[in-house]
């Protein structure tokens, strides 16, 4: 066994076994109420990780394990876009303008950035002459870039608006931020180099990247939320002051 | 010749390493500042408050005087003038929108507060300070196409900029409010 190939082996074993750490502190600060498509995307992730690991340690599987992977990476990009928007949810939950304005400027958001993933993929579809995985790449690199584009978009809306943010659902929205922007660049560049040393290399960097996500995932879930500072001297007429003059102003 | 698809992929590994960077950045930032309300937010709204003069905003985005400039000035000096006049509003409309940056940030700590009539003020608090950001983030655009256009016409102010100038007023009102008092935080 050549050194490439332990480092495979231990960068596609390690974020799962840690994803199994994952699951064990969700359910212990039942996070899970909270969190259930995260939670259901954890053990779907595990779930996968197992049956392709058997294909793939069972010889002559290696067509079952192209459809494998092909069909449970569909699901799995359907549970990120899950995952985004119960990230969401949490992040405008302080406010219900928010949640039907900032809602529907997010799903512009999310038309605009399937046209142009659609676009690339009429227009850029790469080396696709028999090669299956060139084709699930086009596939990843438009769900990345959707998903990489509508988490930036919600960091841009919590700084334009001054949303907090709880430290959990930050550190599950970074660590997928992380993941969708390095799966992007290295989909976008499996499209254009679809040579099996180019394939394994970009291989080595997403699961590298996968291993940090899940690392952020459990630091961020792990850390305790911060108590935030509450307004506790304000006099009552104070607020009241200013919500009065602020409807005087949106009654109009 | 390079193909298409090679440009596309440098071009979305660039994309992804900016949002990389941005993913980050914010991360890093987020750990240096603690997630609460902090004094200087408060005081940058109060002061924010206190430098919008709606009369001069009122002037700037005055259509009736839009009309005169244009009468009276050669095309050439209009649209310099108006590039200007566009970019002074413009600067106003965004200092307002920190303004009710800030705003939201009071309201979400008073919606934590033990006190429910204080929690539930925080609550109306947080919603019309979302709702002016939104009004300015839409003020802002509008204003910067004039920078870009100064020839298109308006002919009558968009309702858009109409609750930019009643949104103005009102954060003076408040800002007049607030000037006497020592600060409304303490923890």
């Amino acid at each position: 066994m050549n050194w490439h190939k332990v480092l495979s082996l231990v960068l596609w074993i390690t974020p799962h076994v840690l994803l199994g750490v994952l699951v064990v502190v969700l359910c212990k600060r039942r996070l899970y109420r909270e969190f259930p498509v995260f939670f259901a995307y954890v053990l779907y992730e595990i779930a996968q990780f197992i049956l392709l690991f058997v294909l793939y340690s069972i010889p002559g599987t290696g067509k079952q394990y192209a459809y494998a992977y092909c069909a449970t990476l569909l699901l799995s990009i359907a549970l990120r876009f899950g995952v985004i928007d119960e990230v969401s949810k949490d992040l405008f939950r302080e406010s219900q303008l928010l949640k039907v304005s900032a809602r529907r400027s997010l799903q512009c958001v999310t038309g605009l950035l399937l046209v142009v993933g659609v676009l690339l993929a009429v227009y850029a579809p790469g080396d696709n002459s028999g090669r299956w995985i060139a084709g699930v790449s086009v596939v990843n690199r438009g769900a990345a870039m959707v998903q990489c584009g509508l988490l930036l978009a919600l960091l841009l809306f919590s700084r334009f608006l001054g949303l907090s943010w709880r430290r959990s659902t930050f550190g599950i929205a970074l660590g997928l931020g992380i993941l969708t922007s390095v799966d992007l660049a290295m989909f976008a560049l499996r499209t254009a180099f679809a040579s099996w040393v180019a394939v394994e290399f970009f291989n080595l960097l997403i699961t590298g990247a996968y291993l940090v996500c899940v690392s952020i995932w459990i630091g961020y879930v792990l850390a305790l939320e911060l108590k935030p500072a509450s307004l506790t001297v304000v006099p009552h007429d104070e607020v009241e002051t200013w919500n009065t003059e602020l409807q005087r102003l949106l009654k109009d | 010749m390079i193909s298409t698809t090679m440009i596309a992929a440098w071009t979305l590994v660039a994309v992804a390493f900016f949002a990389l960077v941005i993913l980050l950045y914010v991360a890093l930032r987020s750990r240096a500042r603690r997630f609460d309300l902090e004094k200087a937010d408060l005081e940058k709204a109060v002061q924010a408050f206190r430098s919008l003069d709606i009369e001069a905003f009122r002037n700037l985005v005055d259509s009736a005087e839009e009309a005169f400039l244009r009468d009276n000035l050669s095309p050439k000096k209009f649209r310099e003038i108006k590039r200007q006049r566009a970019w002074a509003a413009l600067i106003y409309a965004w200092e307002a929108g920190g303004a009710a940056t800030a705003l939201a940030k009071i309201g979400q700590a008073a919606q934590r507060s033990s006190d429910p009539k204080i929690a539930a003020s925080g609550v109306q608090l947080t919603e019309n300070a979302f709702r002016l950001r939104l009004q300015t983030i839409g003020a802002c655009f509008h204003l910067l196409t004039e920078v870009v256009l100064p020839d298109l016409r308006s002919p009558s102010l968009p309702p858009l900029v109409d609750q930019y100038e009643r949104a103005a007023e009102t954060l003076f009102r408040l800002g007049r409010f607030s000037s006497g008092r020592h600060g409304l935080i303490s923890r």
